[in-house]
């Protein structure tokens, strides 16, 4: 083929635009540690990031649940220690009763039942962050209203929430809810922590009952009816505890694989994504060493003609 | 026998015909970087031999004319080439600017973890179903009322610009076909003034107008640039132009001219001006700005609006039956029906406790609303052909993605096929330095040779005379 004097130099610029684009593009790579930045980079390999990131960070979103969920399990593990250890106290009482003939003595019981009611209804009204936990979803008032009479002992204790949870997604699909609602006495639904038809607890009820009885000496029905009552609420206590508990170890064991799966999602993202440096500097070096060395042969032959040579 | 005064006029013509060849090497030189010129050639001829009793006796040499040395086959494929080559780069450039408008990127975060984020509306996609994730599991907390709106106002702004930049790269496209339509009717109308002073030039000095079908070429190959044509040489030198069928110059007529019109909805499309149906383009700058608009970008926006409309409907179908904490429902989360107005309801921005996030009312701590809304984040639409927001999303990103990638790899292909033909042609017509001072010195010796032949001749007939005289 005919070589002119525009053709040396025609292919020397699109050679060196080729280099340079070349090298622009490594180095964006190299500097980003990404090999696709652009859709047109790598379409399936974008498709791929963007698909993943959004599971990635629902998958933060999900331990940030779980983490909410946490918070108030906690909230009720904490109010329902304390109330074990009034229904417990009551249960002593209930058996220490059985045999005291001190009216004295009983009346003093029953002082103390009155307060541990006085404490138990305060557990039941108990806020985590603005809400009511035992109210169900009614949780902006308060769940539970005592009523009281001129001596300030507490003769009756109505329940205002209702028996539903909210629930709260922890995976794809997947719901829980940490709540524990006040009562139930529907019979079906969530079991009530303070009353619940399906265990025949009723805390309130049976701990002002025992009060009632204690204050009129009325031993026999304590232990006939007071002390198996109570002891129903205990069951019922444990029952919750369990079950709360229950809910710690699947959040924890949620939190951990919802941990585990944003590492692997982020490993993906990183190979679907991420430049091989190695290669990459392997590539660029190349590049650059073609670049130069265009450069200097095309420098040295621009200059040539047969000009250099007649005199 | 021409004798010695025959001898001298030979000589003399020689010097002429030298002359001439130094004249056209000058002018190749003159010339070896101007785009499209042809290199020129002196074609010398040997003047008729006079036939002598010792046989044919030579007369000396002419120059009989200048040449213009191209090559009509790839002239024709370069022109054809641009055309291709325009009409991807035009593609190129239009997919290149929406897939800047759609802002979709991913960058490195230069934090601990490293990892990679991106940028746009899957953020905020996610962004969106995240916050009511946040607020299904405390719904009762107003700051998170408050954090919900904020990023379901942002994302609605970002479809709103994204739908903004498509809409203006949209204008600037058919802004664009404007300035080609007129840059390529002033092409044919010069290609139609070249062809009548071609056969001005001609009609005195056949084969004279060379520097002229040197322009014409060009104006040829911009001409196929910016729209494919169909063109066929007459004897004369002049060239027939049509463009989709339709004859647009004949000889030194302009028979048409290219008009824009609108086929609704700015789908502005390339038409003869004197008929009104569209001209079928298959390449140049026209056509790949046209394909693109109607091709990518259309599909770009429709997905778009197909994205909006989808979650504007689907959160409100979730959202209009739940109850605020002070009663009221029925009311809209999303208010519009495409990218373009997709805005949060505006009394919801106003005041963020109208939330309806129970599914009773009354219940402050229900959240039954805002999780079936989270919940969507992941679940398969039927309506955007059982894949998830982000997923259709993404689907369309990568779409675009595919699109501009194909076009990358096309043009790269298309840029070797052009520079090959160039150098082909180059390699046929172009300027050679090396030639040209070869030719140079070539006609400077034989300019010096003849000029010594008429030495000789006068040293011989000097002799002569002074044979006579003495």
């Amino acid at each position: 083929m005919r070589v002119t004097s525009n053709t040396f130099p025609n292919y020397l610029v699109n050679q060196l635009g080729t280099l340079q684009t070349s090298q622009a593009r490594l180095q964006t790579e190299v500097s980003s540690g990404l090999s696709v930045q652009q859709p047109e980079d790598n379409p399936d390999a974008m498709r791929s990031v963007l698909d993943l990131t959004a599971e990635s960070q629902a998958s933060t979103q999900y331990q940030q649940n779980i983490t909410q969920l946490q918070q108030t399990a906690t909230a009720g593990s904490s109010a329902m220690q304390s109330l074990q250890a009034i229904v417990s106290k009551a249960g002593e009482i209930a058996t220490s009763a059985n045999g005291v003939q001190s009216s004295q003595q009983l009346s003093s019981y029953s002082d103390q039942v009155a307060q541990l009611i006085q404490q138990a209804a305060q557990i039941a009204n108990t806020q985590d962050q603005g809400s009511y936990i035992f109210a169900g979803t009614n949780s902006s008032a308060a769940p539970f209203t005592v009523n009281t009479n001129s001596n300030g002992q507490v003769t009756g204790v109505t329940y205002n929430g209702n028996q539903s949870v909210a629930q709260t997604e922890i995976a794809p699909g997947v719901t829980l809810s940490a709540q524990t609602v006040g009562e139930n006495t529907t019979g079906s639904g969530p079991r009530g922590l303070f009353a619940d038809s399906r265990s025949g607890a009723d805390l309130f009820s049976h701990l002002i009952s025992l009060q009632n009885n204690l204050a009129q000496g009325n031993t026999s029905a304590i232990s006939a009816t007071d002390a198996p009552n109570v002891q129903k609420d205990e069951d019922n206590l444990a029952y919750q505890i369990g079950a709360n508990g229950a809910t710690h170890s699947r959040l924890q064991a949620s939190a951990s694989a919802a941990s585990a799966q944003q590492t692997a999602l982020n490993g993906e993202i990183s190979q679907q994504s991420g430049a091989d440096l190695a290669q990459t500097m392997l590539q660029l070096t190349q590049t650059q060493n073609a670049y130069q060395a265009a450069l200097q042969t095309g420098g040295q032959m621009l200059k040539l003609s047969l000009l250099n040579y007649i005199q | 026998m021409i004798g010695l005064l025959g001898t001298l006029n030979l000589a003399a013509r020689s010097l002429q015909t030298q002359q001439a060849g130094v004249a056209v090497t000058g002018q190749n030189l003159a010339n070896v970087n101007t785009p499209g010129y042809a290199r020129q050639v002196l074609d010398i001829s040997s003047s008729p031999d006079l036939l002598t009793p010792i046989g044919p006796e030579g007369t000396g040499a002419d120059a009989a004319a200048i040449e213009n040395i191209r090559s009509n086959i790839l002239d024709q494929q370069v022109a054809t080439e641009k055309s291709v080559t325009g009409s991807l780069t035009a593609q190129q450039q239009a997919l290149q600017m929406a897939e800047t408008a759609l802002g979709e990127s991913l960058t490195s975060s230069t934090g601990s973890s490293g990892s990679t984020s991106s940028q746009g509306l899957s953020q905020g996609l996610s962004n969106l179903f995240n916050a009511f994730q946040s607020i299904s599991s405390n719904p009762s907390d107003p700051s998170q009322r408050q954090s919900l709106v904020s990023t379901a106002s942002g994302l609605a702004s970002q479809f709103n610009q994204i739908n903004q930049g498509l809409s203006g790269l949209r204008n600037s496209l058919n802004q664009t076909l404007q300035s080609n339509v007129s840059q390529a009717n002033q092409d044919l109308s010069d290609i139609a003034q070249l062809n009548s002073q071609i056969v001005l030039q001609q009609q005195s000095t056949p084969g004279s107008a060379n520097d002229l079908k040197n322009a014409l070429q060009q104006k040829i190959e911009a001409l196929s640039g910016l729209v494919k044509i169909s063109t066929s040489t007459d004897s004369n030198g002049t060239v027939n132009v049509s463009i989709g069928g339709v004859s647009f110059v004949t000889e030194m007529t302009q028979n048409d001219h290219l008009a824009l019109a609108d086929a609704g909805g700015g789908q502005l499309l390339v038409q003869p001006q004197s008929s009104g149906a569209a001209l079928s383009l298959t390449g140049g700058a026209i056509e790949g700005t046209i394909q693109a608009r109607d091709g990518g970008l259309a599909t770009l926006q429709s997905q778009l609006d197909r994205l909006a409309s989808n979650l504007i409907t689907q959160v409100n179908a979730a959202y209009a039956p739940g109850f605020s904490s002070n009663g009221n429902t029925g009311g809209a989360f999303f208010t519009g029906n495409s990218a373009a107005n997709i805005a949060v309801d505006a009394s919801l921005m106003a005041n963020p406790n109208l939330l309806q996030t129970s599914g009773t009312s009354g219940n402050a701590g229900d959240n039954a609303v805002v999780l079936a809304i989270a919940q969507m984040g992941t679940q398969a639409q039927s309506s955007l052909g059982n894949q998830s927001f982000s997923q259709s999303y993404s689907g369309t990103v990568a779409e675009l993605g595919s699109a501009i990638s194909s076009v990358n790899d096309q043009l790269t292909t298309q840029q070797s096929v052009a520079n090959l033909l160039s150098t082909q042609q180059n390699s046929v017509s172009g300027v050679s330095l090396n030639d040209e001072m070869t030719n140079l010195t070539k006609y400077q010796q034989a300019f010096q040779a003849s000029a010594d032949v008429v030495s000789t001749v006068n040293q011989m007939l000097t002799t002569l005379i002074n044979m006579k005289t003495g």
